[in-house]
């Protein structure tokens, strides 16, 4: 039932956003309004058409239907409502469908907003766009060939071959999949629809290039692309911040970013479309640049387009940690792409001739000059970025079979390139606000040069930077804060509306400095004798047992249970347990570790790093874990830690080996093996067996049915046990009872199992009338006792705040930027 | 033609082999631990080799395997942090490092494993129906 529907109503709404690229079409050509509004009514169908088929997945989600691919291959019935939800967009025929629906509702805004001339072919390149990407979940067959991967076709349709499919098409599966434990995080929530409202916004500018270019109307669509573009902008930074502080707190990363192809695919079209931004802005002052603006527009996309092939077709499955494996579209994105390329650059250079061109060149010194320059550094930035991310495609004219760049490829390109940006942006700013000479300008950036050399050297004194790179790029960063800080202030006097430039550039300043500051000095935390086997790894000194020589230094810690050491020469941190109480993933331990100054002065903290069995990857013989670090966010330096391995998760791996099914039985011989110990407890104490603990709290009177008549003494002793660091506990009321029978007296104490292990048992076996101990046969449980650890890895890692704020300046410049920009588009009609 | 289009021309020229040249040295092709012997960053591909010792040494620090390269070659691997967790489920390893002594260093590895992204394959399904049944 569902499944027709849903298959129907993608399909006819595929068929709408069809019927209106070709009124749309139609009106560009003719200026009939009728066509217009027809089109806009079948765009609007499209729209109710799309939402009703998210409403079925959506439903179908929700209710559990497994025996649907999406739902069996993404969802499990024990996912949280929050989780369930973001199974729309967590795989990507759902995440398809979520671009479109943004889509429609811009297309919507466009239609009410953009004017004569222009008005048809933006909403027709829209709607081509939207064809597009409806064909990608279309799921019509034609003969062999699919267009596209329904997420409404079922297991069946989805695995042709799979045997028992064959046997029994109708077969539905008890539970799902389930989700990527990875994300299941409430940033999945988030995170996704906003890079796709951010995709999906980087279209306007395409349109409106585009339309400018068949219209022949070069000049005025920058007004309303503008605040458009502006939009695109800050909702792919969201993305980008909101994925970066994911990766930093919840992936054991290390950090906010990693030059991962997903997170380049987010970053480049931000670059470009901030490139267009520049050059857009020039033009309208200045009626130059029109070329670039364009060509920049269409960049934008293109690179979200292409982006969007990397990542989804395959290619980059051995490259990236979470990119999406091949679903049959490879051709379709291939199609997309070199459509959405040739068009776009087809037509830019069909009207290559009748493109104004500039008469006289600008000047060095002019702010058309320093912003198209700014300009071209961004576009620079993005096509570094697109070579190091395209390896798997371009690298091959190098090598066959080509691994990803070296992390330090991007480092070394965008670092120079940040500089000489930081560098523009100051003289942009300048030349912007007032015309100037070379010695006015000279004038005017004397105090600025002077201050950020001073303030640059009281850094370099105070980081103790001994790299020459380092301090000229901390000085370009520093003039570009100070500089486009002084032009801040000065605009803000005059009208606060206009600092959006000056804001953003102040931000792009601070992030400089952050990046900085964040990577070069990220320092491990280890103990004094981590220190020293470190320094005699260096100096050679250390073998391993088969006596090779040790390289390679360690930069983790190890802690036994409450037994303090003092790491970094500054903190006295301690392993105080772990909890398995109230965690939000079942079978989650929560590791508490305390830190304290090991001066003795300020505060002390804990920080709760997790380790928890990926379920939808674990089974009952081998369980997979994964670890979710703590960050404790400070002002100047946050400490960042994760578990690497525990006494724990030791155990339960050897029990999970223990649960495998056996080749060779030898059950006889493990029954032998089973190891017996007697104990005695007073009341009140607490002692060790093994790896649990075990506290003797009191007696109680046992009144069981079960006991027989003639019992004489029958008690209960009331036990907790738990494993050693855990607060998670079991009470056990093991009972001694002596009765009479023919005359003789008869002990009845049976043993009682020790939950959560095979073979363990506990038995009342005698009391001490003299002192009032008792006696417990304990078996099942190894007798030495062990200690408990946890491996940590644990960083400091100066300045991330710095990072952070740097991308909320940014981001409220550019809304500035877009509030200022939108009010004029709007004071005009 | 003027001299700034030809400076203009010579500095894109310029960029774009440096760029280039420099994307080529950075990367580097999989090999296997013959030819990784002498490399820096060397990218092995291969299998966990399960029939020999491995495991995380708390003395030496450092955890170590055999490994067993798509050409059948198998080294012993060093690799200077804890066991991955997920190690054993991994059905393909990407080690990174330096050959030394017929040993291989490896400072980074990728495991390859049966993600949840991945579509479903019919194996893996067919375990999940049979735990149904059971």
């Amino acid at each position: 039932m569902i499944e027709t529907f849903g298959k129907l109503f993608v399909n006819a709404s595929f068929v709408c956003t069809i019927l209106a690229v070709i009124g749309y079409f139609i009106y560009s050509r003719n200026n009939r309004n009728t066509y217009f509004r027809v089109s806009n009514w079948l765009f609007g169908i499209q729209g109710i058409f799309l939402l009703v088929a998210s409403g079925f997945l959506l439903y179908i989600i929700l209710t559990h239907q497994f025996n649907f691919y999406y739902v069996y291959n993404y969802t499990s019935s024990d996912l949280q409502l929050k989780y369930l939800i973001s199974a729309f967009w967590g795989g990507q025929e759902g995440s398809f469908m979520l671009w479109v629906l943004f889509s429609t509702i811009l297309g919507l805004g466009l239609m009410k907003w953009t004017d004569e001339p222009y008005r048809g072919p933006v909403l027709f390149f829209l709607a081509l766009t939207q064809v597009f990407l409806l064909s990608m979940v279309s799921g019509i067959s034609f003969g062999d060939f699919t267009l596209g991967a329904s997420p409404f076709r079922s297991l069946a349709e989805a695995m042709p071959n799979a045997p028992f499919l064959q046997s029994n098409p109708d077969f539905v599966p008890q539970d799902g999949k389930g989700l990527n434990d990875l994300l299941k995080s409430p940033w999945m929530m988030i995170h996704p629809p906003i890079l796709f409202v951010g995709f999906s916004m980087m279209t306007i500018p395409y349109c409106f290039a585009m339309a400018a270019l068949w219209k022949r109307k070069y000049h005025e669509w920058v007004n309303p692309a503008l605040p458009w573009t502006l939009g695109a902008n800050v909702a792919l930074l969201t993305a980008i911040f909101l994925g970066g502080y994911w990766a930093y707190v919840t992936l054991s990363f290390g950090g906010y970013w990693a030059w991962d192809p997903v997170e380049n695919a987010s970053f480049v079209p931000w670059l470009l479309g901030t490139a267009g931004i520049h050059t857009m802005i020039i033009q309208r002052k200045s009626s130059t640049s029109q070329k670039a603006s364009i060509i920049f527009a269409i960049l934008a996309y293109v690179a979200v387009v292409y982006e969007t092939f990397l990542t989804r077709s395959g290619v980059l499955s051995d490259a990236s940690v979470h990119s999406f494996v091949d679903l049959g579209l490879y051709n379709q994105l291939v199609i997309f792409m070199v459509a959405v390329t040739a068009i776009g650059l087809g037509l830019f250079f069909y009207r290559y001739k009748d493109l104004p061109s500039q008469e006289k060149e600008s000047k060095l010194l002019s702010r058309e000059f320093m912003t198209f320059a700014g300009a071209m550094v961004l576009f620079l930035l993005g096509l570094v970025i697109i070579l190091g991310t395209s390896s798997p495609i371009i690298g091959r004219l190098f090598v066959e079979n080509p691994t990803p760049p070296e992390v330090s490829f991007y480092n070394e390109w965008t670092m120079p390139l940040g500089m000489i940006a930081a560098v523009l942006t100051v003289l942009g700013q300048y030349l912007f606000w007032k015309r100037q000479d070379a010695e006015s300008l000279a004038y005017e950036l004397t105090w600025p040069v002077a201050v950020s050399c001073v303030v640059a050297l009281a850094s370099i004194i105070i980081g103790d930077v001994k790299n020459i790179y380092y301090m000229v790029y901390l000085l370009t960063a520093w003039f570009a804060l100070i500089g486009n800080g002084v032009i801040m202030v000065r605009l803000i006097k005059k009208n606060s509306l206009l600092i959006g430039g000056a804001l953003s550039h102040v931000g792009f300043a601070v992030l400089l400095l952050g990046i900085l500051a964040s990577s070069a000095y990220n320092t491990n935390l280890l103990d004094e004798s981590m220190e020293k086997y470190n320094a005699a790894i260096e100096q050679g000194k250390v073998t391993d047992e088969q006596g090779f020589k040790k390289t390679q230094k360690v930069n983790f810690l190890e802690l036994k249970l409450n037994q303090p050491k003092i790491i970094g020469d500054k903190y006295k941190v301690t392993y105080q347990g772990y909890t398995l109480k109230n965690q939000e993933r079942s079978g989650q331990q929560e590791y508490q570790i305390k830190f304290e100054p090991a001066d003795g002065n300020g505060k002390q903290f804990t920080l709760h790093p997790q380790v928890y069995p990926m379920l939808s990857a674990s089974s009952r013989s081998n369980i997979q874990w994964s670890v979710d670090p703590d960050v404790r966010a400070g002002l100047f330096s946050d400490t960042y830690l994760y578990v690497s391995g525990s006494s724990y998760v030791e155990r339960k791996n050897e029990q999970a080996k223990e649960n495998a099914p056996q080749t060779k039985p030898d059950s006889t011989a493990q029954e032998d093996s089973v190891a017996t110990q007697k104990i005695s407890v007073g009341k009140g104490q607490t002692i060790a067996i093994g790896h649990l603990d075990l506290k003797f709290h009191d007696y109680s009177k046992a009144t069981d049915a079960e006991l027989q008549d003639s019992t004489a003494v029958a008690v209960r002793a009331n036990l907790e046990v738990w494993e050693r660091g855990s607060d998670n506990s079991v009470n056990l009321k093991p009972m001694f009872s002596v009765y009479s029978k023919n005359g003789e007296n008869w002990t009845y104490a049976p043993p009682v199992a020790v939950p959560g292990y095979k073979d363990a048992t506990i038995q009342f076996s005698s009391i001490d009338p003299s002192n009032g101990e008792i006696e417990l046969t304990v078996r099942g449980i190894d007798e030495k006792v062990q200690q408990e650890w946890v491996l940590l890895v644990a960083e400091e890692k100066p300045f991330i705040s710095v990072v952070w704020l740097g991308t909320f300046l940014l981001m409220a410049g550019f809304s500035v930027s877009i509030f200022r920009h939108w009010n004029r588009e709007r004071k005009e009609y | 033609m003027k001299p700034k289009l030809i400076i203009g021309i010579v500095a894109i020229v310029g960029f774009t082999s440096l760029l280039m040249y420099n994307f080529g040295n950075s990367i580097s092709t999989y090999v296997n631990f013959e030819q990784a012997s002498g490399m820096e960053g060397a990218h092995v591909v291969g299998t966990w080799d399960d029939s020999q010792q491995y495991g995380f040494s708390m003395e030496s620090k450092q955890f170590s395997f055999y490994m067993k390269d798509q050409e059948g070659n198998t080294r012993r691997v060093v690799y200077p942090k804890s066991k991955p967790n997920n190690f054993e489920q991994a059905e393909k390893l990407v080690v990174i490092g330096e050959m030394e002594d017929g040993v291989f260093y490896a400072n980074e590895m990728l495991m390859k494993c049966p993600s949840k992204y991945n579509n479903a394959d019919a194996a893996e399904f067919e375990k999940a129906n049979t735990s149904k049944s059971s």
